[in-house]
């Protein structure tokens, strides 16, 4: 009989739920036990993965790194979404106020997602930063909803768009898939909002366990995680869900851009 | 024809101001490992559509300078992308449906991963039959109005005990067309859309019952009699009826065996019909029903032809029905009652005699023109015989 694998998962839509339950079930009916637990922060679910009280943690981008940080690079990463891979930053400006070129930024009033937000607020700073952007003479409009979610909602790239289009800032910075996704779906106005600037690429989340984790825990984690496939109605419905085509092996050099970030924030690095 | 290479013009639309509506349909009329150019002069293009691509799966395999201040960007659709086929539109049914497709039109592309429908009759020969196109048309072309077609105005009042009859025989007609509205019901759920031709053709069917069932009681109702008594007798046959769950074995039953037999009982309706709007009432239900009977013949004819062990199953099927009919006498009393004086017209002695003669005459033709509907189905005299002889005396 295996062991059942705990994984933990932050709540940070009703939606998390329904997508828990059904990958659950999913693992159970193809042979590899396993119960999920949802905290209300990635700070809880960081301490719950390092103290042992769960197997697997399904971690943002900044609750990846302190993982690897706070295990001196010994934790294990199991698998990420094809989406996670690649992502972008966008800097959007309104069209009509005057700034062409990232310099312009200076003196002018720029939206920002939370501040736990990879893609929403600490690389695309990181990233203005390394292209010569003197961040203190920029008008940061700070939108920090959900923290302890980081970004996850999505809330505040919601919030960024809507300060822009309104009119409470000149430029404002969102992650690609929210921006493409806004667009798909025709809620931004293209006559006045553009993109000035894509950063370069980096990943997103992944499955954190400890180096303690059982082989056969997680050999059957990866069996069954890697065996879900979009044209299976049972799992198309949970992948559109969690968002993603195909679950992905995991890869560390997507995060350094990240890393390098929040070694120049020790405060945001450690928190928790 | 899917292409391995197209172009679209985007001119200066940005991605979320119309472009994907260019691009996504040209995505998915390439070959899978076709390339599509955009030519765009839109500046965010360049920012958001390689993002898109992302997004979607697709690959962005680079921008190139176009001249005049455009780029032309290349996409290449991603393994997830659903791809368009060149189906010709009358594309014969498939011999086995797939329930994933769901309610998809036949012939259109299904992208995968949608839910397993409940549909249970996915095979060709065994729901459908190269008439039912035919007969949907004539379906559609014999409607008529329970309203406006039928003489209502010119009917008289009949002496009581006819009235009484008459009021018994159209309410029985009634009952029995109940259940043929409600047994195909049960099917069409149950059938896979690729087939949607047979769903169309019980639609019709289920259509014409309802009319039926709207004529039979406006006539009942026309009499002023006291009510009608619906027999324990039909009700369990009709009951027998609606529990089949195999949509051939119905069809056999309801439509070959009930509404064939129902053929020679509205002749009789209408050729001792006491007034012309009951005539007219029982031969336009009559001429309706005969399309039914034909679907019927059709439908079981076809899946013989496909089945060996069907003839088989459809004799079982009649004799499982009379054995939970047994017990059962004959023609439920107030029925024959009723047709007899219904054929007689009147109370008196004598023509009670000739309305009794009709009466059996009538089961005789009953049987005779069940007989010859098994044989064009492709049963042996013995068989026909033997199913007739089984077959509910309750009619239907």
């Amino acid at each position: 009989m295996t062991e059942t694998i705990l994984l933990g998962a932050v709540a940070y839509d009703p939606k998390v739920v329904t997508i828990w339950e059904g990958i659950r079930d999913y693992f159970n009916e193809s042979g590899t036990p396993l119960d999920f637990a949802l905290f209300s922060n990635y700070e809880r679910q960081v301490e719950s993965l390092l103290a042992g009280h769960i197997d697997v943690a399904w971690n943002t981008p900044l609750a990846h790194v302190r993982v690897k940080q706070r295990t001196r690079g010994a934790s294990l990463s199991l698998g990420m979404r094809d989406s996670d891979r690649d992502f972008h930053a966008k800097i959007v400006v309104r069209k009509d106020a005057g700034i062409a070129a990232l310099q312009d930024l200076h003196g002018k009033r720029l939206a920002v997602g939370s501040r736990d937000s990879t893609q929403a607020r600490i690389l695309p700073l990181h990233f203005l930063r390394q292209e010569g952007v003197d961040l203190d003479r920029v008008r940061i409009v700070p939108f920090d909803t959900d923290l302890g979610k980081h970004g996850d909602t999505g809330t505040s790239e919601l919030d960024v768009l809507r300060a822009l289009d309104d009119g409470r800032a000149d430029a404002g910075t969102v992650g690609d898939l929210v921006w493409v996704q806004e667009q798909a779906a025709g809620h931004v106005d293209a006559a006045r909002i553009e993109v000035l600037y894509t950063t370069p690429g980096f990943d997103h989340c992944m499955f954190d366990a400890l180096p303690a984790i059982s082989p056969a825990k997680r050999e059957g984690f990866v069996r069954s995680l890697f065996a879900m496939r979009w044209d299976d109605p049972a799992h198309r419905r949970l992948l559109e869900l969690e968002g993603l085509h195909e679950w992905m092996p995991p890869r560390e050099e997507g995060y350094e851009s990240l890393i390098a970030a929040l070694a120049a924030e020790p405060a945001l690095a450690a928190a928790g | 024809m899917a292409a391995g290479a197209i172009a679209v013009d985007g001119g200066d639309l940005p991605l979320g101001g119309g472009l994907l509506s260019l691009v996504r349909p040209a995505l998915t009329l390439l070959e899978p490992d076709g390339v599509l150019a955009i030519l765009s002069r839109s500046s965010s293009v360049s920012e958001d559509l390689p993002s898109w691509c992302r997004a979607e799966r697709h690959e962005y395999l680079g921008a190139e300078a176009a001249g005049d201040g455009a780029t032309r960007h290349l996409v290449r659709p991603g393994r997830f992308s659903v791809q368009r086929t060149a189906e010709p539109p009358d594309a014969p049914p498939p011999e086995r449906a797939d329930a994933a497709t769901g309610f998809a039109p036949h012939g259109s592309v299904v992208e995968p991963g949608g839910p397993r429908y409940p549909f249970d009759l996915l095979e060709r020969d065994r729901v459908t039959a190269p008439e039912v196109a035919e007969l949907y048309e004539q379906a559609v072309a014999a409607q008529w109005s329970a309203a406006r077609d039928i003489p209502w105005g010119t009917i008289p009042r009949h002496e009581p005990a006819l009235e009484l009859a008459i009021r018994q025989v159209m309410s029985f007609l009634a009952e029995n067309e109940l259940s043929a509205l409600y047994v195909p019901s049960r099917f069409i759920a149950r059938l896979h859309p690729a087939y949607v031709g047979v769903a169309m053709f019980l639609a019709t069917q289920m259509q014409d019952e309802s009319r039926h069932i709207d004529v039979f009681l406006r006539r009942a109702h026309a009499t002023g009699s006291p009510a009608a008594i619906s027999s324990a007798t039909t009700s369990r046959s009709l009951h027998s009826l609606l529990q089949i769950d195999d949509f051939t074995e119905a069809s056999f039953l309801l439509s070959v065996l009930g509404e064939g037999t129902f053929l020679d009982l509205l002749a009789f309706v209408e050729r001792f019909a006491p007034d012309e709007a009951t005539a007219e009432l029982a031969k336009r239900a009559r001429i309706d029903e005969a399309r039914h009977v034909h679907f019927g013949m059709a439908h079981v004819r076809h899946a013989l032809a496909h089945d060996e062990t069907l003839y088989p199953r459809l004799e079982a099927a009649v004799r499982r029905r009379a054995a939970t009919l047994s017990g059962i006498g004959g023609v439920p009393a107030p029925v024959q009652d009723a047709l007899t004086i219904y054929a007689a017209g009147a109370s008196d002695p004598r023509r009670v005699a000739r309305g009794h003669d009709a009466f059996r005459e009538l089961l005789v033709a009953m049987n005779d023109g069940r007989i010859r509907g098994l044989r064009s189905a492709g049963f042996t005299a013995e068989q026909a015989a033997t199913i007739s002889d089984l077959h509910t005396p309750n009619f239907m």
